[in-house]
């Protein structure tokens, strides 16, 4: 069954298309890549789906639930939580008090906040920096309390935001083995990234934007291979 | 402090109670200097509620002094018939009835103000408020305002009000620090770090500022009624005071901002600064307390709380 459905969503910024007549599907449980060049619209497609944006036309739905236009605070109740691309930690308290925060808000229902925090922090290997305040993280603990916190939140959609940006490859690695061990726990992980090695070994699917439009979905294989991709991402011989 | 709250409360119970006993072998000036002090940091931790928890520094909030004052005082002017122990609870009631409505009603505008502009807006409530009390003659603001006497026969009125402001003050702070260990609390710490992310996380950000808005305003609103009873009699420039605003700012800066006790050490110290060490010269007062928040600022940017943290850790 389908965890999020986008339906012919549009959105324009003073006649620009940002996004165009997009449609889509995600299913629960699956890790799905939404890859494309710069400008190609991935950002604005997630503050869409997040409540930031309202989109100029189209719905989207979230486990059978219509969630266009809904305020923010509403949808993450709802179950859906975001790590940031560039990570936006509540600098001045510890790791421990900021995946609490997550844990105590987030999607509703009952809770238990303290297993939930930890649960939280081990999933994201960060339970040993739990006093450590989040300003004396370096770039990589931060992608990963990012992650600890949307996590917290006991989201059943994790939309995370390029997480192996700026990262090594030891980084990346570790990364994208906390978001296969959220998936392991039932969590639908969509994620937006540039890493093309992480991306094709991680994902079910990928799904190309360009330009605000859908050009291409599928199995990582036939995406890679498809001649609308590498033109999207290379050019076109006319074009050059 | 949160992870050993029996020491915590041990501490403030002791203080209180020598703060409690302290008029009893204080000359009458040190016990005057006494109630300012409490009566500030009351308003200091009223102030930080809003200010200090959520980020959001108001520059304005003597406008729920003055309306708390001035409402308490013209309701009790009308029922003056009634017998005197009940005047103060209606004036408490109606005054920070009145602030209730007052903020509620501006702050779904006003909250939508960030940073420095919030701040400006709200010295602008202030003023506002002020003007109307000073030129619609029904709040008899610029004729002033009386209030009748409270304290009982058998006491000295200014011991009566220090014990007044230290039980006010206690229940302003006992609220703060129910609210900051409470999950609202931790709502608002994390609306102060950075209210989007805290938005996408599922706190209810806008109806979470609205909250502590209004508490915050009612217990500054109830903390003016009782100044305008142990002032006696109140103008518009005795309640709404550009001094105050900027006060409430200083006491967090200088004690600590965001801190639960930080309004209330920064309190006291500013007041014992201005009153006792700077009494005599009052011209000076002003520019040395200026001198000491930019000194402060540059030095110690946590305030007296963040010294003693950096120490610790150190």
């Amino acid at each position: 069954m389908s965890i999020l459905a986008v339906d012919k969503l549009s959105k324009n910024f003073r006649g620009l298309a940002a996004i165009a007549d997009v449609s889509f599907t995600i299913e629960a449980g699956s890790i799905t890549s939404i890859i494309g060049p710069n400008g190609a619209g991935k950002s604005t497609l997630f503050n869409l789906v997040t409540g930031y944006l309202e989109p100029s036309a189209g719905e989207i739905a979230f486990q059978g639930k219509r969630i266009t236009g809904m305020a923010t605070n509403r949808i993450a109740e709802l179950g859906v939580a975001r790590a940031f691309q560039i990570a936006r930690p509540f600098r001045e308290l510890s790791v421990f008090e900021n995946v609490r925060i997550g844990a105590l808000f987030g999607k509703a229902g009952p809770r238990d906040v303290a297993a939930t925090t930890l649960r939280g922090m081990e999933l994201a290997a960060i339970a040993h920096l739990a006093d450590q305040p989040a300003s004396a993280l370096t770039v990589g603990q931060l992608r990963h309390l990012e992650v600890a916190r949307a996590i917290a939140t006991r989201a059943d959609l994790l939309l995370a935001d390029e997480p192996c940006a700026g990262l090594n490859p030891t980084e990346t690695a570790a990364m994208i083995e906390v978001l296969r061990k959220i998936r392991g726990d039932g969590v639908t992980v969509v994620l937006v990234e540039h890493d093309m090695p992480s991306v094709m070994e991680v994902s079910d699917r990928i799904l190309v934007l360009d330009a605000g439009r859908l050009i291409a979905d599928g199995a990582p294989r036939d995406v890679a291979n498809d001649p609308k991709v590498i033109a999207a991402y290379l050019g076109t011989p006319d074009a050059a | 402090m949160s992870k050993r709250p029996a020491l915590a409360i041990g501490l403030m119970v002791a203080a209180a109670a020598v703060l409690a006993f302290g008029p009893l072998v204080l000359p009458s000036f040190y016990v005057r200097v006494g109630q300012l002090m409490l009566y500030s940091a009351g308003l200091g931790v009223a102030w930080a509620i809003l200010g200090g928890f959520a980020g959001y520094a108001s520059f304005g909030h003597a406008a729920f002094i003055g309306v708390g004052a001035f409402a308490a005082g013209l309701v009790e002017e009308r029922f003056s018939g009634l017998p005197t122990p009940l005047l103060l609870p209606l004036g408490l009631v109606v005054g920070g009835a009145c602030c209730a409505v007052l903020s509620a009603v501006i702050a779904y505008p006003i909250l939508r103000l960030r940073g420095t502009f919030f701040a400006i807006a709200m010295l602008g409530v202030s003023h506002v408020c002020a003007e109307v009390t000073n030129n619609i003659d029904f709040f008899q603001g610029s004729l002033g305002l009386n209030f009748p006497p409270i304290a009982p026969a058998s006491m000295d009125p200014a011991i009566f009000f220090y014990e007044l402001y230290l039980v006010a003050g206690l229940a302003v702070l006992l609220i703060a620090w129910k609210i900051r260990y409470s999950r609202f609390g931790a709502g608002l710490l994390s609306i102060r770090e950075d209210e989007d992310t805290a938005r996408m996380l599922g706190v209810p950000t806008e109806r979470y500022k609205r909250m502590a808005f209004v508490v915050s305003a009612v217990l500054t609103g109830l903390l003016g009624v009782i100044y305008g009873h142990s002032l006696g009699y109140i103008t518009t420039e005795s309640v709404y005071r550009d001094d105050t605003n900027l006060s409430l700012i200083v006491y967090s800066l200088l004690g600590g901002m965001g801190t639960l006790f930080g309004p209330v050490i920064g309190a006291f110290a500013l007041v014992f600064v201005t009153q006792v060490i700077l009494g005599r010269l009052l011209d000076f007062h002003l520019f040395a307390t200026g001198l000491m928040l930019v000194l402060l600022i540059l030095l110690a940017p946590g305030g007296v709380l963040g010294l003693l943290k950096r120490k610790a850790a150190s």
